[in-house]
């Protein structure tokens, strides 16, 4: 499966099929998943309309989490397999879950700010996303520093695996930092156990997420293969223009 | 192994020879604490619970002022090249490599430290805790900074690329070695297990970064 698709034509020839659909379907969960949301779901009995912001937030913290895991998963299987296609999964990823991470950031601090009073808190789990978003930032910028793109490649993937280990031994102790700090923060989904009415929404603003990201990731693999093409040809087409023109030149 | 010596000798007369040794992150970290409390103003209570994290933050600072010489002058010279080419592989040679230089250039920082400490009204207690929490965090500190610099090495302005990449990195060793000497914990057991986290972390580092230092110096060599 892994070197089917490792055909660029072939996977080409999937991108192409997989992008209006996922487009299609996107679209349609996140129009459903906006309306119960918005709409459809009663307010929480004790947040209030102010439980309809966890709708946007929780599926962006899970997509930020989540699309680290694939870049990182991405990374292993170029380092390991020298798939190219696996690295520029992971290059491509990289933005996106750095937006996820941000928007997660800006959302739960709006979130925070009618629920706890401040817009933030040094608590575990908005610190460890905080050092989410810097991981992303120094993967970026690494890959941007590296000119020789088989070289940002390899040490881009260096750096993604690295960033595993480091961000479980982050999470733990930040978490025990912070207990050691002051006692168990605010942040946690009190109250009930949530509600049927507010899981339905919730699963299907999860499920939009994922696809908008599935439905990103292929879109930008796809244009970065079409980018690298045009500037192929348009080398080869300097190289042929300079050819006769350099002979002419030793003529004159 | 007397190779490897050799090659932790040469980093630490280097830094000696060339770079200053100590001197370079000594006078930066004694900067930082001297500039800090002119910031956060002169209140003894407010100095005394903010200094052992100033400490520790600026300790960070300091090593990774140096962090950027680590890994570049090596690779854009071609030391690296014949490291890699050597027969007792890259891993140990990276740790020989980068922990030649942080002895060499940052044993000053845990006694400043101390010092720091005392100034800032810490007890003397979580003062030397403090400086054992530094101690034991200075090996991972300099190699998570060697990490980020052989990622970076032969990059221009590496120094800001090695910062954003190392910090993350950073962030249990800090928590760790600053909660060792905090003053609230003075005689508190919870002193003394922020400083075997901060060990267990370091130890932690040692043996996992020197493959990732490896790692990174192959990526890079292409």
């Amino acid at each position: 499966m892994l070197s089917y698709f490792s055909n660029p034509q072939r996977f080409d020839g999937l991108a192409r099929r997989a992008i209006p659909v996922l487009g299609v379907v996107t679209v349609l969960l996140l129009g459903v998943g906006v309306w119960l949301s918005f709409l459809a779901s009663p307010p929480d009995y004790q947040q209030g309309d102010t439980v309809r912001i966890m709708y946007v937030h929780v599926p962006a913290a899970y997509m930020a989490m989540a699309l680290y895991a694939a870049m990182a998963g991405a990374s292993f299987v170029f380092f390991v397999w020298r798939h190219a296609l696996a690295d520029a999964a992971a290059e491509v990823i990289a933005p996106i879950g750095a937006v996820f991470t941000a928007l997660a950031l800006l959302t739960g601090s709006l979130w925070g700010k009618p629920m706890w009073g401040t817009w933030w808190e040094w608590d575990a789990r908005m610190t460890s996303v905080l050092v989410l978003f810097l991981v992303y930032l120094g993967y970026m910028a690494l890959r941007a520093a590296l000119e020789d793109a088989q070289q940002a490649a390899r040490a881009g993937a260096v750096l993604a695996m690295a960033g595993v280990v480091n961000l479980v031994i982050v999470k733990f102790s930040v978490e025990w930092w912070s207990s050691l700090h002051q006692p168990a923060s605010v942040i946690r989904l009190g109250g009930p156990t949530i509600h049927s009415s507010q899981l339905w929404p919730l699963a299907i603003m999860a499920l939009a997420y994922t696809t908008l990201a599935a439905w990103l990731v292929f879109y930008r693999l796809r244009s970065r293969a079409i980018l690298q093409r045009a500037r192929q040809l348009e080398r080869r087409k300097l190289q042929a223009a300079r050819r006769p023109a350099a002979t002419g030149e030793d003529g004159a | 192994m007397s190779a490897l010596g050799a090659v932790f000798w040469r980093e630490a007369r280097l830094a000696w020879s060339g770079g200053g040794g100590a001197a370079g992150p000594a006078a930066f970290y004694l900067a930082a604490i001297t500039l800090a409390p002119l910031a956060i103003g002169p209140a003894p209570e407010l100095l005394a619970a903010a200094g052992p994290g100033l400490m520790g933050f600026a300790a960070l600072l300091s090593v990774l002022q140096s962090a950027e010489r680590l890994y570049g002058d090596d690779f854009s010279d071609g030391t690296l090249d014949l490291y890699a080419l050597m027969p007792m592989g890259l891993p140990l040679l990276a740790l020989a490599k980068t922990l030649g230089q942080g002895v060499a250039t940052l044993w000053p920082l845990p006694m400043i430290a101390l010092v720091g400490g005392l100034m800032y009204g810490v007890p003397l207690m979580s003062s030397l805790m403090l400086a054992a929490g530094l101690l034991a965090a200075v090996p991972a500190l300099v190699l998570l900074s060697g990490f980020a610099g052989a990622l970076a090495a032969g990059v221009k302005r590496s120094g800001l690329l090695i910062a954003l990449i190392a910090t993350p990195m950073m962030v249990p060793v800090l928590i760790f070695a600053a909660g060792a000497g905090r003053a609230g914990f003075e005689g508190d057991e919870r002193a003394v297990a922020n400083l075997l986290l901060t060990v267990a972390v370091s130890l932690g580092t040692v043996a996992l970064a020197p493959f990732g230092i490896a790692a990174a110096v192959r990526s890079r060599l292409g």
